[in-house]
């Protein structure tokens, strides 16, 4: 595994599509999981004091909006506070205002309202990722935000460099 | 120093003549130097002229270098020279931009240290996953653009954040 040397200077540009669908990977993975982890809390929490089983079915309304609910809390919140979810995080990308200062809260919460958007008509939402000169959809259009790499390629090529000579043998 | 009269001396022992012609020309000389203004002679002297005809190398090279710095109290010349307008006047940033931290990294024992104090595994493996994940961006970027003929580059960065505002 490489630390590539020319992706040292990408800081603070616009952010490509798959750094971007990844960290929405991770973050559907993450949210989910966190989602399931507390309805079964719930249903242990109900049988320990009542004594009753409760099965979440997946296809029950009141879970279905509970976990839309879930959804826009784990996102907007993410992006209000610090720019940024947990899959975005990982790969080192954060939201920002579209004209690169520090996203305000309230662009968060409109970013996360309107998120669900770029899903409709299949998707098409999302094609500006990929055909908008700077990778912008619908959402952020819509929000007046933009996502950038954050992380410090700089850094981790020192990092790189430094695992290197520490593996070498002495001279 | 040499007495340009001692010569004259001895042979003005020997002949009454020259005793009465070494007399007169000390006192001769007496008064030319108490008229002559040796100020105003050695500001008529052009140096640079001077100068130019003296040899400096073949002065230099009988010069015992060694010897003249052992006599030299180096501690002493150090403590009168005042640092601060000496380091005002250096621009470390610029300094510090000339210093290649790759190559200082991979041949000092500063690779080690980094190593040890940035994370391990994890750390290792999300430089990683992010390094592919931009790499993989810029390849479909590259095709989007070409699919689309776009010839005007796209900016690169928002406005805040273009390259003189990047951090480095």
């Amino acid at each position: 595994m490489t630390v590539q040397p020319a992706v040292v200077s990408y800081q603070g540009h616009y952010a490509g599509s798959v750094s971007r669908f990844t960290a929405y990977a991770i973050d559907l993975v993450v949210s989910s999981a966190v989602f399931s982890l507390a309805l079964a809390a719930i249903s242990y929490g109900v049988h320990i004091v009542t004594g009753h089983n409760v099965n979440w079915n997946r296809s029950n309304i009141v879970v279905a909006v509970l976990f839309v609910l879930w959804q826009f809390v784990y996102f907007g919140y993410s992006w209000a506070v610090s720019g940024r979810t947990f899959g975005m995080a990982a790969l080192g990308i954060r939201v920002v205002a579209a004209d690169g200062s520090v996203l305000e809260p309230r662009r968060g919460v409109v970013r996360a309202l309107v998120f669900p958007l770029s899903f409709l008509l299949f998707g098409l939402g999302f094609l500006g990722i990929l055909v908008q000169r700077e990778h912008r959809a619908l959402h952020d259009l819509i929000a007046g935000s933009a996502v950038i790499y954050s992380w410090d390629a700089r850094a981790a090529r020192l990092r790189f460099l430094a695992r290197q000579a520490d593996l070498a043998p002495p001279p | 120093m040499v007495n340009p009269r001692d010569r004259l001396r001895p042979a003005g022992r020997r002949n009454p003549v020259e005793a009465i012609a070494q007399q007169v020309t000390e006192r001769v000389v007496d008064l030319l130097v108490s008229a002559l203004d040796v100020n105003e002679l050695a500001a008529r002297i052009d140096l640079n002229a001077l100068l130019d005809r003296v040899d400096i190398n073949r002065i230099l090279k009988q010069v015992d270098l060694n010897a003249l710095l052992d006599q030299v109290d180096v501690n002493a010349v150090l403590a009168q020279v005042d640092l601060k307008p000496l380091l005002d006047r250096v621009d470390v940033n610029d300094l510090v931009s000339q210093v290649d931290m790759d190559a200082l990294v991979e041949r000092t024992d500063l690779g080690a240290v980094i190593a040890r104090s940035s994370g391990g595994m994890g750390t290792e493996a999300l430089d990683a996953v992010r390094s592919q994940a931009v790499g993989l961006d810029q390849f479909v970027d590259r095709w989007v653009q070409r699919l689309l003929r776009r010839k005007q580059p796209a900016p690169e960065a928002p406005p805040k954040l273009l390259p003189a505002q990047v951090e480095p």
